[in-house]
């Protein structure tokens, strides 16, 4: 079954708090109460938001307030109305819409026409312990990916979250089986096209949104420039773009980690906000998928690095992040209809969904 | 042992968490991200303290109250050894070596320091 969705994004400080509850909480026990068809809860490694209050859990001192990124799907009408209660929370952090295809039970062969330079993202939604066989579902996945030709992976691991509409909580003592974990692959379309059938296949009841993606870099290889979108659309609505950037854990900048200096790039060239995401398995270009193993000392898993901001401050974040990635990364760039950031007296943006660029 | 002593380690206890806190905040915030400068700050002052208390010589619960309450919840020895461990995973092996090195070298000279001047004064 494929169905139109929309995809909201929220980030935010883990500290935060409503009405002395945690933002983090709340947000779920929304998407509980209205039985999302998925969403989880992420926490971050490091990041910033429009205050530019650099957070990082590389000290203990410096490690509360963690950013967190809360992904919610489901169709347009249930989304819509998550996120007029969520208004009357959410007063600060960042929130975003997506427009996505929903794939849920049966997926059947997927027609992906569009334009042919664009490339498609993955994102499938799993349990943290789902097997297939004696293999976690996740390093089956990203094996498929892999072996699909598919250019990049990174598996997410989410602390909460709702599956089926179900809410789905990680507890402190337990095994924490239906913890929602996310797994996130782009490439051509061909290649993803070919990967879910087989993807379907070996899980029983699959939860998967596709939605359109750039490919700017991959191995420092520069693939293309984020494109301009098409400015705003008829009734004047601005349209923003979010980067990624897929990496590993052991790239370095000057001795340091690689993700930590594109973090430090952005903020000092003024970006709305950066989130840097640990993940646990994944690949990012031309190796075998990758995580920590038992004995190691620096760690090997991915990270995947997020900035959505205006199309122009998206060409001088693309600036910055192309002169670190120079030998590895691979980098993607999407469009995102809705963007609305608050801290303090600032608001930028509004939450009415912009017009779908017209293709070609 | 008197329940009013009971009671001063308790809250000079806390008093000194929440002081290394503000200590460790105050440091890390200016001396960068990168080396954790609050935690070994801390220590360092803690060991400093210790040292001018023994040196003092106090009487058993004035010991118990400023030494093991007061700088014993100030000085972290867990945060040192976590810390230590996450610059091994972001492969920082100098900052790894110097965070372990600095501490303990400048850590024993200034609590030998602390107490020459506690008995001295």
């Amino acid at each position: 079954m494929t169905e139109d969705c929309l995809k909201l994004t929220t980030y935010f400080g883990e500290r935060h708090r409503i009405d002395g509850h945690f933002l983090a909480d709340a947000q779920v026990d929304l998407f509980g109460r209205h039985g999302v068809a998925g969403s989880i809860l992420l926490r971050g490694a490091e990041g910033f938001g429009l205050k530019h209050h650099l957070r990082s859990d590389r000290l203990l001192s410096l490690s509360e307030d963690l950013p967190v990124v809360s992904v919610a799907i489901d169709t347009r009408p249930r989304v819509e109305a998550v996120l007029e209660e969520l208004r009357t929370v959410q007063q600060t952090g960042l929130v975003t819409l997506e427009r996505a295809r929903m794939l849920r039970g049966e997926i059947g062969p997927v027609a992906l026409p569009e334009d042919l330079h664009e490339a498609t993202k993955m994102t499938l939604y799993i349990g943290r312990r789902d097997r297939v066989g004696r293999v976690p579902t996740f390093i089956a996945v990203c094996d498929l990916l892999h072996r699909h030709g598919v250019a990049g992976a990174t598996v997410l691991l989410g602390v909460d979250g709702t599956v089926r509409g179900e809410r789905r909580r990680a507890r402190f003592v337990g095994r924490n089986a239906g913890v929602p974990l996310m797994v996130i692959g782009v490439g051509d379309h061909a290649a993803v096209a070919a990967a879910l059938p087989r993807l379907a296949a070996l899980l029983p009841q699959p939860l998967v949104t596709l939605e359109r993606v750039q490919l700017c870099k991959r191995d420092g290889a520069r693939l293309a420039v984020p494109a301009a979108p098409p400015g705003p659309d008829p009734t004047g609505l601005a349209v923003f773009q979010k980067l990624s950037v897929h990496l590993g854990e052991r790239a370095r900048r000057d001795g340091r980690p690689l993700h930590e200096a594109l973090v430090r790039g952005l903020r000092a060239a003024g970006a709305a906000g950066a989130t840097t995401l640990r993940g646990v398995w994944g690949f990012h270009g031309d190796h075998a998928p990758h995580g920590d193993v038992f004995w190691q000392l620096g760690r090997r898993v991915p990270v995947l690095c997020v900035t959505v901001d205006t199309p122009a401050a998206t060409l001088r974040a693309f600036e910055v992040i192309d002169a670190l990635t120079d030998a590895t990364g691979l980098v993607t760039c999407e469009l995102v209809p809705a963007f609305r950031a608050t801290a303090g007296n600032a608001d930028v943006g509004g939450l009415a969904l912009a017009a779908p660029p017209r293709a070609g | 042992m008197n329940p009013a002593v009971w009671v001063g380690v308790v809250l000079i206890g806390g008093c000194g968490a929440v002081l290394r806190f503000l200590v460790d905040g105050a440091v890390s915030a200016r001396l960068g991200r990168s080396f954790p400068y609050g935690t070994l700050i801390v220590n360092l002052s803690g060991a400093a303290v210790l040292g001018f208390l023994t040196g003092l010589a106090l009487a058993p619960e004035e010991a118990l109250l400023a030494g093991t309450a007061a700088v014993g919840s100030y000085t972290t020895f867990s945060t040192w050894m976590f810390e230590t461990q996450r610059l091994g995973e972001d492969r920082q092996v100098r900052h790894l070596v110097a965070n372990l090195a600095v501490s303990l070298l400048a850590g024993v000279a200034l609590a030998a320091a602390g107490r020459w001047a506690g008995a001295h004064l």
